[in-house]
């Protein structure tokens, strides 16, 4: 075999056999939710989720979430997670508030693998689940590129 | 020895009793997810802060889970109530020993 032929075999063997392992699948996501809620109810919407639909790099990704709330003593936003489809790892963040947030709102910086649809889930103080989703579109995807 | 990193943190002075105030912490880090490998086919291993909490007069405010889903140098925005002056603790914990603890102050009106 030439150089070129070694080449492009080795980047093959290395660059696309770890790419198609190290993605989560939707049914994944589901499961890193079942793991949250267990086998209580989940609502859909409350949280406001800020997501851009077209990302150009995945490597960082500005979110925000948010969740309305008197945030009182009792009644309160518990925690908000970020579950990502297509991540090798479904479980981005988790976020946890007390009465003293004042404000069940948080903003981070997030990597994105692939266009996918990534999920807010929110826990109120008194157990309930809500949550909504965003499908994004990735151009230039994080995590996994060598280095 | 534990291994540490620059923070800064963006709060106000000072606040009016009651008053929700916004706080930016950013923590300089590189958030090795795990799963790149080197030209070599070698993973490299994951290096990732694992936790973040702020506690606010000893009392937890807000608390973050890290996962390799989090870009390097994590920044967090999220509020405290202002209740009584007193001192806001920020602290990172995460893999190879990795602690970073930065303290600010706050004077309430």
């Amino acid at each position: 075999m030439n150089q070129r032929r070694i080449f492009i075999t080795s980047l093959t063997a290395l660059s696309l056999s770890p790419w198609q392992s190290a993605s989560a699948t939707p049914s994944e996501a589901m499961q890193a939710m079942q793991r949250i809620v267990g086998n209580r109810p989940v609502n859909t919407g409350r949280i406001y989720f800020d997501l851009p639909p077209l990302v150009e790099n995945g490597n960082l990704v500005a979110i925000k979430i948010a969740v309305q709330s008197p945030m009182t003593q009792n009644d309160y936003v518990k925690a908000i997670h970020v579950i990502a489809e297509a991540n090798p790892l479904p479980n981005v963040v988790s976020c946890y508030f007390t009465p003293l947030s004042g404000k069940a709102e948080v903003s981070t910086r997030i990597r994105l693998a692939d266009s996918q649809k990534v999920w807010a889930l929110a826990q109120m103080s008194d157990d309930s689940f809500w949550r909504t989703s965003v499908d994004t579109v990735v151009t230039l995807s994080a995590c996994t590129e060598m280095i | 020895m534990s291994r540490s990193s620059r923070a800064v943190i963006t709060l106000p002075k000072t606040a009016k009793r009651g008053e929700v105030f916004e706080i930016r912490a950013i923590v300089q880090h590189e958030m090795e997810s795990g799963f790149r490998h080197t030209e070599q086919g070698v993973r490299v291993a994951r290096d990732i802060i694992r936790e973040f909490v702020c506690t606010y007069n000893g009392k937890e405010v807000f608390r973050s889970e890290l996962h390799p889903g989090i870009g390097s140098n994590p920044l967090f925005i999220f509020y405290a109530k202002a209740e009584q002056s007193g001192s806001l603790e920020f602290k990172w914990t995460g893999d190879d020993n990795y602690l970073t603890i930065v303290k600010h102050t706050i004077t309430v009106l």
